[in-house]
């Protein structure tokens, strides 16, 4: 009998969690649904179809098979593509990782002022990727007069083409980026400095580590998780790269900085190709997701 | 005399520590004071200034006509009334929707729970930029083009903050609610009452960043809006921008004023948002 109440209280108990747990999902499962999960399904479906974004009178919708990934992997501004954002990934995390936790050990003190340096160090995550875009565009003008030509005459260099020289449009659309987020990924990786206990560096300090290697043997391993976070992170932001192509080169010159997703806005937007674009939408999220198993797998990291 | 040169020499480190960071800030901080000054100059100053060091100093012939041009004759602030519009309609929705389902997720037992959760985790990986083209056809299916709701509403559900809102509350104490409910608190009560008033600091980090998201978000704006009646800010920088004649003044006011509401955000949440993004690295 005290059984059975129990249990039929416990079902009454468990029923309201149930309702309320629903409705509290239902306000962002629905847009998600809409927004996330349906365009995705109809880019896998699509992929294997000939559909336009606007579909042109009389012609009909056919399933063309892998017609479209032939393409795709035959095409050789989409392999260029692939690699621009590839290398331009390359480029970016590294240095981020490298240079942010620099800045974070740098900055992982009580010295006066330290704290404003911080948050000068975190402002440019507050100026739009547009502005950022065009403002580094000024400082790369092509011209002997630009202000990077210049600071390159300081050091009897020659001058560069920045943005119109392929060797040299997406190491400038890197630094852009570069400069706009380390100062956030420095924050993060100092939350993770600040949990790192000071017995520790004592500890090394008497078995005779000097700082290069307590950096490396306590500070390094100790911050792996944060520095997993970032990575993975960072990469899968450098990734979806389209702001500064968008705004500065269309892509070009000659190719060199179509990415990936411009290359996708371009074919379905532009050029009306909706099942080849979603071929492209498919090929990039495998590859994505091969990253990110390939990183989690590899770094694995540790749940604590 | 040992501790003479001691101090001499801790001294000297801290100058040098000093210089360090001093030059580091002016890395992160020149380009901005490059804009803010290059926006109260005549095109001719910003030319002949380009090559030398001040161009990063007020110095010259300086006028505010580049903003009163940017305002009178770009239409400033029709654009930016259309991104404050798409950001009061999005912002406030984001942060509390997502915080609701990271609720629910996070302290809530009901069935269908833990795929939900492999579901969010899965989603929270992939770049929604990929599935834009197809966004635009639902958009474009349900009407939703060229229109306020159309640039606000989709990117509501973002999988990444339920992630973080879904740690958040995980790590909440249970004992909070277990109190709450023999006090007779509903489950939707406890939510409202007790824990959104307890994660002030990750709803600052949700507002801030979705801020900062749709405030510069180009890609989505280019497909939704048709014409300049619904085209937000990066939308007219880019305009502005790739015009035939390029008046470099007014390019870079625009950009001052458009940073200027980004800078406010940032100063109203930023304790509570740096304490939060600190923590995520360890947590996330």
């Amino acid at each position: 009998m005290k059984g059975k109440l129990k249990a039929g209280a416990r079902f009454r108990f468990i029923n309201a969690q149930t309702r309320t747990g629903w409705l509290f999902c239902a306000p962002a499962l629905v847009p998600i649904t809409m927004f996330i999960i349906l365009p995705f399904c109809m880019s896998i479906v699509y992929s294997f179809t000939n559909k336009m974004l606007v579909q042109k009178a009389g012609k009909v919708v056919e399933f063309v098979g892998l017609k479209n990934f032939i393409k795709l992997a035959t095409s050789e501004i989409a392999q260029q593509a692939f690699l621009n954002t590839a290398i331009y990934a390359l480029l970016v995390v590294p240095i981020i990782i490298i240079l942010g936790t620099l800045l974070a050990v740098l900055v992982n003190n009580s010295m006066k002022g330290v704290k404003i340096l911080r948050t000068i160090y975190f402002s440019p995550q507050i100026v739009t990727m547009t502005v950022v875009a065009v403002v580094w565009s000024f400082i790369f003008s092509p011209g002997p007069d630009g202000l990077m030509n210049s600071a390159l005459k300081l050091f009897g260099l020659q001058p560069q083409g920045w943005l119109q020289d392929p060797k040299w449009a997406m190491f400038c659309i890197a630094i852009m980026y570069i400069w706009q987020s380390l100062g956030m990924q420095m924050l993060i990786i100092l939350g993770g400095l600040q949990f790192i206990s000071e017995d520790l560096y004592e500890a090394g300090r008497m078995d005779g580590c000097n700082a290069v290697q307590r950096f490396l043997y306590i500070t390094v391993p100790m911050l792996k998780n944060t520095l997993v976070y970032v990575l993975i992170s960072t990469t899968i932001n450098t990734l979806k790269l389209f702001t500064q192509v968008y705004v500065l080169t269309n892509g070009g010159p000659k190719g060199a900085t179509t990415s990936v997703i411009y290359l996708l806005y371009k074919s379905g937007f532009i050029n009306n190709q909706l099942g080849y674009s979603s071929a492209i939408a498919v090929a990039f999220f495998l590859v994505v997701l091969m990253i990110s198993l390939f990183q989690n797998k590899v770094l694995g990291r540790d749940n604590g | 005399m040992k501790t003479a040169m001691s101090k001499r020499k801790k001294a000297l480190y801290l100058m040098l520590m000093y210089i360090v960071y001093i030059f580091v800030a002016f890395l992160f901080i020149a380009p901005i004071i490059y804009m803010v000054v290059s926006s109260m100059k005549t095109d001719a100053q910003i030319v002949s200034d380009m090559s030398t060091y001040k161009a990063f100093l007020p110095v010259g012939t300086l006028t505010l006509d580049n903003f009163l041009q940017v305002i009178s004759k770009v239409h400033f602030m029709k654009f930016f009334k259309n991104s404050v519009v798409v950001a009061i309609i999005n912002v406030p929705l984001v942060t509390i929707v997502n915080a609701m389902i990271g609720y629910a997720l996070g302290m809530l037992d009901f069935k269908g729970k833990n795929l939900l959760i492999s579901l969010i985790i899965a989603l929270s990986i992939i770049p929604t930029e990929a599935v834009i083209i197809n966004r635009f056809m639902v958009a474009n299916q349900l009407h939703m083009l060229n229109s306020y709701v159309g640039l606000a509403l989709p990117t509501m559900g973002y999988p990444m903050y339920i992630f973080l809102y879904y740690n958040h509350f995980k790590g909440m104490p249970k004992e909070l609610m277990e109190a709450a409910i023999v006090d007779g608190e509903s489950y939707g009560g406890i939510f409202w009452r007790i824990m959104l008033p307890l994660s002030k600091p990750i709803c600052a980090t949700v507002i801030i960043m979705s801020f900062i998201r749709t405030w510069g978000d180009l890609l989505w704006p280019t497909l939704v809006t048709r014409d300049e009646t619904y085209r937000t800010l990066p939308l007219a920088l880019r305009a502005l921008s790739s015009d035939v004649y390029i008046f470099w003044g007014q390019i870079f006011a625009f950009a001052t004023l458009m940073t200027i509401p980004v800078f406010i955000i940032f100063l109203l949440f930023q304790k509570q948002f740096i304490q939060s993004l600190t923590m995520s690295g360890i947590k996330g």
